[in-house]
């Protein structure tokens, strides 16, 4: 392992963009950094999806984010949905793509779900194996981003964070934290989220998502359908801590809200950004006098 | 590590892969499987193994029938809660995803529901089925460039009457036998659907205009067979000769340029294929 740094510059904080507003984020062009498109949306041949992926991929920063890579399964990769992948990307040009190191399908069957893979070595082997044939093809790395989970398997030999450590290293990939995935299944499996956070390769994290879940108790489901929690907040102020600046967005897929709420929510992890790392604040004060940033967090996005 | 030890590792996880899944899919698996697939699942204390594998599949449930709420808002309601239900049960069950979006789940529905005993008796809710698909699909058919009605008018009249049209791709034609489109209007508009009623077809054009809306119009019988047929690729003198079972001679060739200046207007039209000068 070297100390070199791999991972693209800082692009500030962004929202992940959903279809309610396209028209908003079009005819507005709202103080967001950058945004996060779900790949398979935007895999149709054109219409109102494509129409504003590329009006807004014109104005901000774009990076494409799939749940169907099913990079954990045992099936052969898809070639058919890699080829759309690598289409979808020579169109829309974004800074990167991840996916989510969880299975989805097997005997080409989709579950639409990102479920839990056994923590061994041997799946660090198959895993880092199919990662690598993937960025072969893509021709770039790839990022892949922890899944919340409600179960875990006998069969598992390690933590979830010295698994994906491990893929990263062995595939040579980047990581995308998702901070509330972390608390979710801290809760679900009773681990400590700081431990998790910790133990994570500051080079390799390249994004971090934010999102809200619901609680129900005993147990924590990743819903993306509501604000997110104190502890998650906290959580991110741990992570940056540890991480230094990583890019930042907030994903809401369900109860999705006026778009002014969400960039409220953004605020919030601008200004814990702001609190948390010193030089982020320095390099924001060069072009802030008062106020959050927004035109300049861009400009700062692009150091 | 050894290849047969590879080998006996994935087949391992594949065994895991193979049995969540059909748990997921069987909605009420039996005991055999929740056993075997319990039997993997570290016990940590705090809910039960139930629980754990039950959040996974109510998930593939609740995500799948959102899916088919969302792209099929107004057969649910005219099938009402208990039979959608019904309805979305059966299908999740017996149609599982094999794409990779979620946009393509319900492409199947209306032959599910023309095939199922029990909904095949009602021809209408395959045919709102149907013509929901087909608004979803002109909604994100490919984008084209459309063609100006000018491009007819400059053309040398020679070459009129081979003249062929290429239309922008997210044009339909839908056909049925119900009257499936005006329930669905009525339901969109929050009233009630009048009866079924089977006494005739209707043709409906779906497109995409210019500002991006989907669109939809009903279409006479001489509108259906114009643009089946410059849809099949007839020229203009082809088509002006099939109006001929509509309207009088003299009729004919106002009747199709009429249309056509419409459909130049409606954005309907991507391309012009000139005919050969005689």
């Amino acid at each position: 392992m070297t100390n070199t740094v791999i991972t693209q510059p800082f692009l500030g904080f962004g929202l992940g963009l959903r279809t309610q507003h396209f028209e908003h984020v079009l005819t507005q062009q709202p103080e967001v950094d950058w945004f996060e498109v779900i790949s398979e949306n935007f895999m149709v041949g054109g219409g109102k999806p494509r129409y504003y992926l590329e009006a807004i991929g014109e104005r901000y920063p774009l990076v494409m984010h799939g749940v169907s890579l099913s990079i954990g399964s045992t099936d052969p990769l898809d070639m058919d949905y890699l080829k759309a992948l690598k289409q979808l990307a020579n169109q829309v040009q974004p800074r990167w793509i991840s996916d989510h190191i969880c299975w989805t399908s097997i005997h080409g069957i989709n579950s639409h779900d990102l479920l839990p893979l056994p923590y061994t070595e041997e799946t660090v082997r198959h895993v880092a194996a199919r990662v690598r044939q993937v960025q072969d093809f893509l021709g770039r790395r790839i990022l892949l981003e922890n899944v919340s989970s409600y179960l875990s398997y006998k069969d598992s030999s390690m933590d979830e964070w010295q698994f994906l450590n491990a893929v990263a290293e062995e595939a040579d990939c980047l990581i995308l934290f998702d901070v509330n995935n972390i608390y979710v299944s801290a809760r679900n499996h009773g681990f400590e989220p700081l431990d998790y956070i910790r133990q994570m390769d500051p080079r390799r994290v390249q994004q971090i998502h934010l999102a809200g879940h619901s609680d129900y108790g005993d147990y924590v489901i990743d819903t993306h359908d509501s604000p997110i929690c104190d502890p998650v907040w906290d959580l991110y102020s741990a992570a940056l801590t540890h991480l230094g600046p990583v890019s930042s967005m907030i994903e809401r897929d369900a109860n999705i809200p006026e778009f002014s709420v969400l960039e409220q929510e953004l605020a919030m992890a601008r200004t814990l950004a702001l609190q948390t790392l010193p030089q982020l604040a320095a390099d924001h004060g060069k072009h802030h006098s008062a106020g959050l940033p927004g035109q300049d967090a861009k400009r700062m996005g692009s150091l | 590590m050894s290849k047969d030890q590879q080998q006996a590792d994935k087949g391992r996880l594949h065994q895991l892969q193979q049995d969540f899944m059909a748990y997921l899919l069987q909605g009420e698996p039996g005991p055999a499987l929740a056993d075997r697939l319990k039997r993997q699942i570290r016990d940590q204390g705090g809910i039960s193994l139930d629980t754990r594998i039950g959040i996974y599949a109510n998930a593939y449930r609740v995500r799948l029938t959102e899916v088919l709420e969302t792209d099929h808002p107004n057969l649910a309601l005219y099938l009402g809660d208990d039979l959608w239900n019904t309805l979305t049960s059966a299908f999740i069950q017996a149609r599982p995803s094999q794409f990779r979006s979620l946009r393509d789940f319900g492409d199947a529905l209306p032959d599910f529901l023309r095939q199922h005993p029990q909904f095949n008796q009602d021809p209408i809710l395959a045919d709102i089925a149907a013509f929901e698909r087909r608004l979803l699909n002109a909604f994100d058919a490919p984008e084209q460039p459309r063609a100006a009605f000018e491009q007819l008018q400059g053309l040398a009249p020679a070459l009129w009457p081979g003249c062929r049209l290429r239309f922008h791709p997210s044009v339909q034609l839908f056909k049925c036998h119900s009257n499936a489109v005006e329930s669905w209007q009525a339901l969109k508009q929050g009233q009630a659907p009048a009866a079924a009623d089977y006494s005739a077809q209707r043709a409906w054009l779906l497109w995409r205009g210019e500002s991006r809306l989907t669109e939809f119009i009903s279409l006479a019988p001489y509108q259906l067979a114009l643009l089946e047929g410059f849809l099949a690729g007839e020229d203009f003198a082809t088509q002006c000769a099939a109006m001929l079972a509509y309207v009088d001679a003299d009729q004919a060739p106002v009747t199709v340029l009429q249309s056509l200046q419409a459909w130049f207007s409606m954005g309907l039209i991507a391309r012009l294929d000139p005919g050969r000068q005689g």
